[in-house]
């Protein structure tokens, strides 16, 4: 796709570039050196953080850890064995990925804050062990790597060399970070910062990404730290594992623009010389009054312009762009709900694709699932209803592997799926859900959206895109593609979540109260749309309150009432039932007649 | 290996007293870390925020200690008199100025407005009062009690005593007075508490005042035993959170128990291994407790 816009991005990328890569043999004073090898050193350490701490939403407070791994690995293999810190860069590097995966593996389950915590306490520790081993790191006296320069030394006379190693460094970083963001992983990560159950329902394994971000994140950080150690040449605990450090990283992204490549660079850029600037201006008074200053601006961004410098830049472009390309804007309204081609063309006939045998759950002294069992057909439409409280989506977790059943079984296509978590196992089985509360990728558009689920069976960007695009039709949203999740109604999120699980290509698929809360005309559309998937082949179970909906569609009815099955059979006879009526009505209407 | 050395040393007379005192000094570092924890389990319960900013306050509160006897000769216990209501105030304003925006905020703005301010506060002191390490000397700080072959430091008997008191007064507050009763409310469902009438604005803004009050008396109580410096507060906000965690998030006893667990593992943990290597087993075990009992000693957040 040609746009204006990316013609306008690349000519300017290409331009910074070069400027950027000249710009060191411009300068000959010492100071300005300096300050251009700390703007590229922090752009690259910024753009690490931003990986797991922007795209995947995990906010470490730790990467200060990573840092002085990479410090002291390349300075002490140097030290101890004279390898080249070229070769030390990568150990430490790779070393810094492996402590972070076994550190984090189990870390990853925390959320937010306390995730926040469990990395500060592991800066914390190398920051006591490194102070600790004295025989190996001399401790708190620190370790002076000795002036001698030359390409094998890593060190170098000329600043400017060292500007454009740290200009390599940065490049290389945002490289590898524009390649994540493009890539499934990277629409992994941001869907999971959006919601992680949603994530999971769709088949993101949710661990291993976060895993891979982290340890992309902490090689690039360990570079970095083998990279100041050299240009400093002096390294010690106090100056490499402070959580100031870890949070100087988070504050150029943030302040550039959390979860966007470009953002933390565009941050170092302007912190970076601010800092500089200030010393310089400040004098001998100066002592704390820049860390301060970034406190105040850190605060600032966080309260009023949460989402960074780019953001905003990039805002101005598109509009600028917009209103030059207004006169031959395109309008692209497709009908609604258009039958496309087959998603997967099942097996007809009377096979049963999922089988529930005595599942029980308990919550405490709560029976919520007692002794439930039912199966369901291919290609049929299953109604469960049943009062509120009566276990339904209880009964949609444990199926889908949400949580996992006291006893009982479950086989889906014959599997015994029983207990298989994490849920995205489920998902990638041919089973899909939605969620009673919606639960959409609010901050990312329509289409990205659904590629999450579409991801699921395809690997390339552009299949991905393709199908997605495809179910967005199907569904009724193609006008809505490009459109910010966040901004759609009620209705169209809905259509939205109902797009995203079926583009995981289910045989089954469970639709948690999918009407509820919309109003006739569109409780109509929906019962077209779901018929119209059924038609294609896809098995579904509906929890259902909007009766209409479950007499029009479902083929037989199951009714749960206090986490027990009390009847099944087709909606007529369902609603004919003596125990169905006094389950939602109560004991004494049971002799009404009806109207 | 020490740890085997020791363990056969425990036969010897020596070794069991030597046991004992570090028992003694686990449980009176215990009541240090209780005390300065006392402030964020309050917060913490009551708005569901974590004030990544509590280490500075209590260094505001050292700081208030050390310049009231530096320039009146004020003794630190007393100067808590001084110190608690200025730091109210100083959480009165803080709550009202920036915390009362994060009550509904998302993570990030949680986490880095409170990182934000732990770094003007630290850097404003800085700047004003350089980096130097300021200590109180006082002739209760050098004063230690002897029981047999045990010592006792009387400075952290006094404060682990103090611990106790304030265990008891808060206690007594959340659970007799209206106040109390309404924070309590607030911290368990504060939609619930708002349409009964509670007004959380209000409440939100006490208990963060009371937090600050809390973390600035805990400082004048600590400053015989710790020097001060700006950036202090580093040391012992993650210590705090350990508390705040193992204690059950919100728990003003449980605070208390967990304040002496961390304290005895550090002490013990330094007696086996190695002194400086205490912490660090603190802060792995908080990662432990982090991951496989993350609802603390206590259970669910109760307040």
């Amino acid at each position: 796709m040609k746009s204006p816009k990316n013609s306008v991005i690349y000519i300017s990328g290409a331009v910074i570039f070069l400027f950027l890569l000249l710009l060191p043999f411009g300068i000959s004073n010492d100071f300005y050196q300096d300050i251009l090898v700390t703007v590229f050193l922090f752009a690259g350490l910024g753009v690490a953080w931003n990986i797991i701490g922007g795209f995947a939403g995990q906010f470490s407070l730790g990467h200060a850890g990573f840092f002085g791994i990479g410090a002291y690995t390349s300075t002490l293999l140097y030290f101890n064995f004279g390898l080249s810190p070229w070769i030390g860069m990568i150990a430490g590097g790779v070393l810094a990925a492996i402590v972070s995966m076994l550190v984090f593996y189990p870390c990853f389950k925390l959320r937010g804050i306390f995730f926040a915590m469990s990395t500060m306490a592991f800066a914390q520790v190398l920051n006591i062990l490194a102070v600790y081993w004295t025989g190996l790191t001399k401790g708190s006296v620190g370790l002076l790597i000795p002036f001698t320069p030359g390409w094998k030394e890593f060190i170098f006379q000329d600043k400017a060399v060292f500007a454009l190693v740290a200009f390599g460094y940065m490049v290389i970083t945002f490289g590898v970070c524009h390649f994540v963001k493009n890539s499934k992983l990277g629409s992994y990560l941001v869907a999971l910062r959006e919601n992680e159950e949603a994530a999971q329902s769709l088949g993101v394994n949710t661990t291993w990404c976060k895993l891979q971000a982290m340890m992309v994140s902490a090689f690039f950080t360990a570079i970095g730290g083998t990279f100041y150690a050299q240009y400093v040449q002096f390294i010690d605990p106090d100056s490499l594992f402070p959580s100031v450090m870890s949070i100087r990283f988070a504050l150029l992204a943030i302040i550039g623009g959390i979860g966007t490549v470009a953002g933390p660079v565009i941050g170092s850029f302007v912190l970076t010389p601010l800092d500089v600037f200030l010393r310089g201006w400040l004098g001998g008074s100066y002592a704390g009054l820049g860390f301060f200053f970034y406190g105040c601006i850190l605060i600032a961004v966080v309260l009023v312009w949460p989402q960074g410098i780019f953001k905003l830049l990039q805002d101005k472009v598109e509009l600028y762009i917009r209103k030059r390309s207004s006169e031959k804007s395109e309008t692209r309204d497709v009908p609604a709900g258009r039958p496309g081609r087959v998603i997967k063309h099942a097996a007809a006939g009377r096979e049963c694709i999922l089988e529930i045998k005595d599942l029980c759950k308990n919550f405490g002294g709560l029976a919520a699932i007692k002794d439930v069992d039912f199966s369901v057909h291919r290609r049929e439409i299953l109604g469960l209803i049943g009062p509120n409280g009566a276990g339904k989506t209880t009964l949609f977790h444990l199926i889908t592997g949400f949580i996992p059943p006291d006893s009982g079984e479950i086989h889906f296509k014959g599997d015994n799926i029983t207990g298989l978590q994490p849920p995205f196992r489920i998902c990638k089985k041919g089973m899909s859900r939605t969620f009673q509360l919606v639960k959409p990728f609010l901050n990312i558009t329509v289409s990205e959206n659904v590629a999450v689920g579409a991801y699921c069976h395809v690997n390339s960007i552009s299949q991905a895109k393709r199908k997605a695009e495809e179910v967005i039709e199907f569904v009724g949203l193609g006008r809505y593609s490009d459109f910010l999740s966040s901004s759609l109604t009620l209705s169209n999120r809905k259509r939205l979540e109902l797009a995203r699980a079926l583009a995981t290509e289910p045989e089954l698929l469970l639709l948690d109260e999918t009407m509820a809360g919309l109003n006739p005309k569109e409780i109509d559309e929906m019962i077209a749309l779901l018929r119209n998937i059924s038609e294609r082949g896809v098995t579904l179970i509906i929890i259902e309150h909007v009766m209409r909906a479950i007499m029009a569609l479902s083929d037989r009815v199951v009714v749960l009432h206090h986490g027990e099955k009390i009847t099944e059979g087709t909606s007529a006879e369902v609603s004919k039932d003596q125990r169905v009526i006094q389950a939602y009505l109560g004991g004494s209407y049971l002799h009404v007649e009806p109207a | 290996m020490g740890f085997r050395a020791h363990a056969c040393l425990f036969k010897d007379n020596e070794t069991v007293g030597a046991v004992l005192q570090v028992f003694i000094n686990g449980v009176m570092l215990g009541g240090i870390y209780g005390l300065i924890s006392m402030g964020l389990t309050l917060t913490f319960g009551v708005m569901k925020i974590v004030n990544f900013a509590h280490g500075e306050f209590l260094m505001l509160g050292m700081y208030g200690a050390f310049w009231l006897f530096y320039f009146l000769g004020l003794s630190p216990y007393l100067s808590i008199l001084v110190v608690v209501p200025v730091m109210f105030l100083f959480g009165l304003l803080i709550q009202r100025g920036l915390i009362q925006r994060l009550i509904d905020a998302t993570g990030i703005t949680q986490i880095f407005v409170t990182v934000g301010l732990s770094m003007v506060l630290q850097n404003a002191v800085l700047y004003m009062w350089s980096a130097d390490y300021r200590g109180v000397k006082i002739p209760i700080g050098t004063m230690s009690l002897r029981i047999g072959d045990i010592t006792i430091s009387l400075s952290r008997l006094i404060v682990f005593l103090a611990t106790l008191a304030i265990v008891i007064f808060l206690l007594l507050f959340l659970k007799k007075t209206s106040l109390g009763k309404a924070m309590r409310a607030t911290s368990q469902n504060w939609r619930a508490a708002w349409l009964m009438g509670v007004n959380v604005r209000k409440i939100y803004l006490i208990a963060f005042a009371m937090g600050s009050a809390l973390a600035g008396l805990a400082g004048c109580m600590i400053i015989p035993i710790f020097s001060v410096f700006p950036s202090v507060g580093v040391n012992f906000v993650l210590i705090t959170f350990v508390v705040v965690v193992l204690g059950g998030m919100g728990s003003i006893p449980g605070a208390f128990l967990a304040g002496i667990i961390v304290g005895l593992i550090e002490t013990f943990s330094g007696f086996l291994l190695a002194p400086s290597l205490g912490p660090m087993v603190v802060f792995v075990f908080f990662v432990l407790i982090l991951l496989f009992k993350p609802s603390g000693l206590v259970g669910r957040s109760r307040i």
